[in-house]
């Protein structure tokens, strides 16, 4: 046992005997995101780093929450392996905050999302209680499964402080695509049927509108990012299939950090999802609203049925405008950042639900961890 | 058991779907788990969604324990019922809804896993999970399990192929977890609930992916003279970056087992091990990576490589395979079938470990596993009825599952907890863990009769624990 995982534990003891509340943070690279925390004290993870244990012949890796993915990029990387999570926001945020925020990228249709990557993790329960859930092997049914339960809680229910993950080879050689395409909402549901009738499924594909797509220096229409992987022949045979969905344009693999890390500043992001079939109509929704707001940056994931919307900190956004144009959908909205103002007024039914609730009595009976982020009461 | 109980769940379900004499019951007194028996006090099988809720209803009013049983299959005692409430779900077997274009199923809990992919088939598509007993077993055993198979290698668990359930809780509420048409958000119940061995409920309608069908699969035979180099022909494929669908291997005990017996499927009864890779996915370059494999292998001293000519042949590798189990049932009356996890990069050492241990207390071990999970499935044939070869079969298996924890890894991959692995639990996990565990059933079923007794060893929940010192300190 880490003598920094007791220090932790001896700090949330301490605050849940107090009754003050804490927030948990990372590197704080998301502290905007989710709802306003307004705790007594700051727990912070971001000195808490270090691979602990990498056995690049399991294809597993053990690091303390507060490891930046980079630092994880790196070591994979001398191995010719990679970690599948590729958050929003790029990798100088740590493990612990991704997997507490289940935050998935552009490759967690092929890659699998958190929940799927993490095999076990170290927590310190809301009472100071020291939880190893989980394992270091690939395959693992010992007990009741904790590890997803704490994967995506938002740090409600513990503080991780260390994380067991599944890596993965890079592929022998990868290419990336811009695919000049159609916008409308018919001509997206039928790609992503078309994406999903291929017979392979490619590393990543994401939709980019117009103005995202001037911004990263790929002309100014529509276009489909695909990155595809293998080996030789067969990432020439997936290149080929991919012909009939537009022109083609080659691509620095670079682009995929790049539209990682669009920073919103301090304005809104947040997400909209419903089945892959219904991608246009989606896609089309979401563009309607963020018009309404001035425009913006918008990406989705045709395979996932998910389209992410980023307002400019130029744009004017009212909280009722946000919370009008996420009622009216029929699909999910999940907010990421919105102004302080608007949160009150955005759906809190995710996590209120009698059983969520009881949750969370049972492993923060004091509600002292991150109080109020997932809503509910604060 | 109360005979009011029994008149009760008739007028839900009707005389002839309550078992209530003894001569019927035992026919449900054992599972997949050799060498327990153990009789439910009642049966009872609701062939209906709403007969299903109005029994779970009845039993929390009765405050009557019960367990799930799907196709009673299970490997760890998990299905077994001692004298409480048997509660059947193989009736329950309607595919309510299979949706090609977004690759998804809503599916009754009894609906048996190959039946869906049957189902599927003509649409190009199948259910991933692939258990051995896949002809017999259900899909909502399957979720209480988080079931595994050969072919989750690549395609992941149980786990990774729901994603929303609508279950009955045990005081009778209908709750629904997960999103089928959309990201989740809130917390991953449908991830809590996956793997809860019948303990939080009974999942009345499961949302599943559904895989389509890989353009292209090549199946290899792989023959080594020793288990040594059949274990790093793993690691070095897997080291390379192929994800194979399937990475299995057999030792030479299972072999001959195998060739043995009517699922003869010509693997070289002279071989130490065979490993048995199935590559498939997008035809282009696939058999740039069927070539890799095999270099790897001979590299690390395969006798020769067979890649299947045909579908037949394909068949017949595989029919050996899943059929191992079976096999084995020629040799001796009785087989132990044991689950456990380690390491990719600790198979050799920890294979070598099991025949030292197999030999220290002459037992007989078939390997028959996923060796590219590093889910190991070491299988001892024994008898009994006799008390000295069973002793000495109980030792070697404390054995082997010690090795196993101590090699990093798990005492179960895919078979689950049950009753069969208590004794293990509080040794890989920490009192802390376990409370842990005992919090989030009791936010299920607080009064934890569903499934009693089951997964979390009693002593280890906080409530027994001081009743434990209590009564130490009367006695005191």
């Amino acid at each position: 046992m880490s003598a920094t995982t007791k220090a932790v534990a001896e700090r949330v003891r301490e605050a849940h005997g107090a009754q003050r509340t804490l927030r948990i943070s990372g590197a704080g690279t998301w502290l905007t995101s989710g709802r306003p925390v307004d705790a007594d004290d700051t727990l912070s993870l971001a000195d808490d780093r270090g691979i602990v244990e990498y056995v690049p012949g399991d294809l597993t890796l053990t690091a303390r929450a507060g490891t930046r993915l980079s630092e994880i990029v790196a070591a994979t990387r001398a191995e010719g392996q990679w970690l599948p999570l590729d958050p929003w926001g790029g990798d100088s945020g740590t493990l612990g905050a991704t997997l507490s925020t289940a935050t998935a990228g552009p490759h967690s249709f092929s890659s699998g999302l958190p929940r799927d990557v993490v095999l076990g993790a170290e927590f310190v329960s809301g009472t100071g209680q020291i939880v190893r859930a989980g394992g270091r092997v690939v395959k693992n049914v010992a007990g009741f499964d904790l590890t997803r339960l704490l994967v995506g809680s938002w740090g409600t229910l513990g503080v991780i402080t260390e994380a067991t993950v599944r890596l993965r080879a890079r592929p022998e050689r990868a290419r990336t695509l811009a695919i000049s395409i159609a916008a409308t909402h018919t001509a997206l549901n039928e790609l992503a049927i078309r994406l999903r009738a291929l017979p392979f499924t490619p590393l990543a594909s994401e939709v980019v509108n117009p103005r995202l797509a001037t911004h990263l220096g790929l002309g100014d229409q529509p276009i489909l990012l695909a990155r595809v992987g293998g080996n030789e022949k067969s990432v020439q045979g997936q290149l080929e299939l991919l012909r009939v969905f537009g022109e083609q344009l080659d691509v620095s693999e670079d682009v995929w950090d790049s539209l990682r890390t669009l920073d919103p500043g301090d304005a809104a992001t947040w997400r909209w999802s419903h089945l892959s079939s219904m991608f246009g109509d989606t896609w089309s929704a979401a563009d309607r609203s963020t018009r309404a707001l001035g425009g913006s940056f918008m990406h989705g994931n045709p395979a996932r049925g998910l389209v992410r919307v980023l307002v400019q900190p130029t744009a004017r956004v009212t909280p009722a405008e946000l919370v009008r144009t996420a009622a009216a959908f029929q699909g999910t909205v999940v907010m990421e950042q919105l102004p302080r103002s608007a949160w009150p007024l955005a759906d809190s039914r995710a996590s209120d639900d009698p059983t969520s609730r009881a949750i969370r009595d049972k492993f923060d009976p004091a509600g002292i961890l991150n109080a109020g982020i997932l809503g509910g009461p604060a | 058991m109360n005979p009011s109980l029994a008149e009760k769940l008739v007028a839900i379900v009707g005389p002839r779907r309550v078992l209530a004499r003894t001569s019927e019951l035992l026919a449900y007194s054992s599972d997949g788990l050799p060498g327990y028996t153990k009789v439910p006090g009642i049966a009872v099988f609701p062939g209906t969604r709403d007969e299903l809720i109005a029994v779970v209803r009845e039993l929390a009013r009765e405050n009557a324990p019960f367990v799930p049983r799907g196709a009673g299959t299970g490997l760890s005692g998990g299905a077994l019922a001692d004298g409480v409430v048997l509660l059947g779900l193989n009736r329950l077997r309607r595919i309510l809804k299979v949706d090609v274009v977004n690759q998804l199923a809503v599916v009754e809990p009894g609906v048996v896993n190959t039946v869906l992919t049957r189902e599927v088939a003509p649409h190009g598509l199948h259910y991933a999970p692939d258990p051995s007993s896949q002809a017999a077993c259900t899909i909502g055993g399957n979720v209480a399990e988080n079931a595994g198979g050969p072919h989750c290698l690549k395609y992941g668990v149980t786990l990774n192929h729901v994603v929303a359930i609508t279950a009955v809780l045990p005081d009778g509420t209908v709750t629904s977890f997960g999103n089928p048409v959309g990201e989740s958000a809130g917390y991953d119940l449908v991830g809590a609930f996956v793997g809860s061995e019948g303990c939080f409920g009974v999942a009345l309608e499961v949302t599943v992916r559904l895989q389509r069908n890989p353009q292209a699969v090549r199946t290899l035979l792989a023959d080594f003279t020793s288990i040594d180099a059949a274990a790093r022909s793993v690691s070095a494929i897997i080291a390379r970056g192929i994800l194979p669908a399937a990475l299995e291997m057999m030792d030479a005990a299972t072999i001959r087992a195998v060739e043995a017996s009517i699922y003869a499927a010509g693997y070289p009864v002279d071989a130490e091990a065979v490993l048995l890779i199935e590559l498939d996915g997008f035809e282009a370059g696939l058999d740039d990576d069927v070539a890799t494999v095999v270099s790897l292998c001979t590299g690390a001293g395969a006798r020769s490589v067979r890649v299947a000519r045909d579908d037949a042949e394909r068949a017949r590798l595989w029919q050996g395979r899943k059929k191992a189990f079976g096999a084995m049932g020629r040799i001796s009356p009785h087989l132990v079938v044991q689950d456990a996890v380690v390491p990719r990069t600790k198979l050799p050492s920890v294979l070598a470990e099991i025949q030292a241990i197999a030999a220290r207390h002459r037992v007989r071990v078939c390997n028959v596993f996923h060796a590219g999970d590093g889910n190991l499935h070491p299988n001892i044939p024994y008898d009994a009825h006799d008390p000295d070869e069973s002793t000495r079969v109980h030792k070697a298996m404390r054995e082997i599952m010690e090795t196993c924890m101590a090699a990093g890894g798990s005492i179960t991959g895919e078979h689950g907890v049950g009753m069969d692995k208590l004794a293990y639990m509080d040794q890989l996990f920490t009192t802390e863990t376990l409370q842990a565990m005992c919090d989030l059933r009791d936010v299920f079923d607080p009064k934890r009769r569903s499934n009693p007794g089951k997964v979390v060893p009693i002593h280890s929940c906080r409530e027994w624990s001081m009743a434990r010192a209590a009564r130490r300190r009367e006695g005191a």
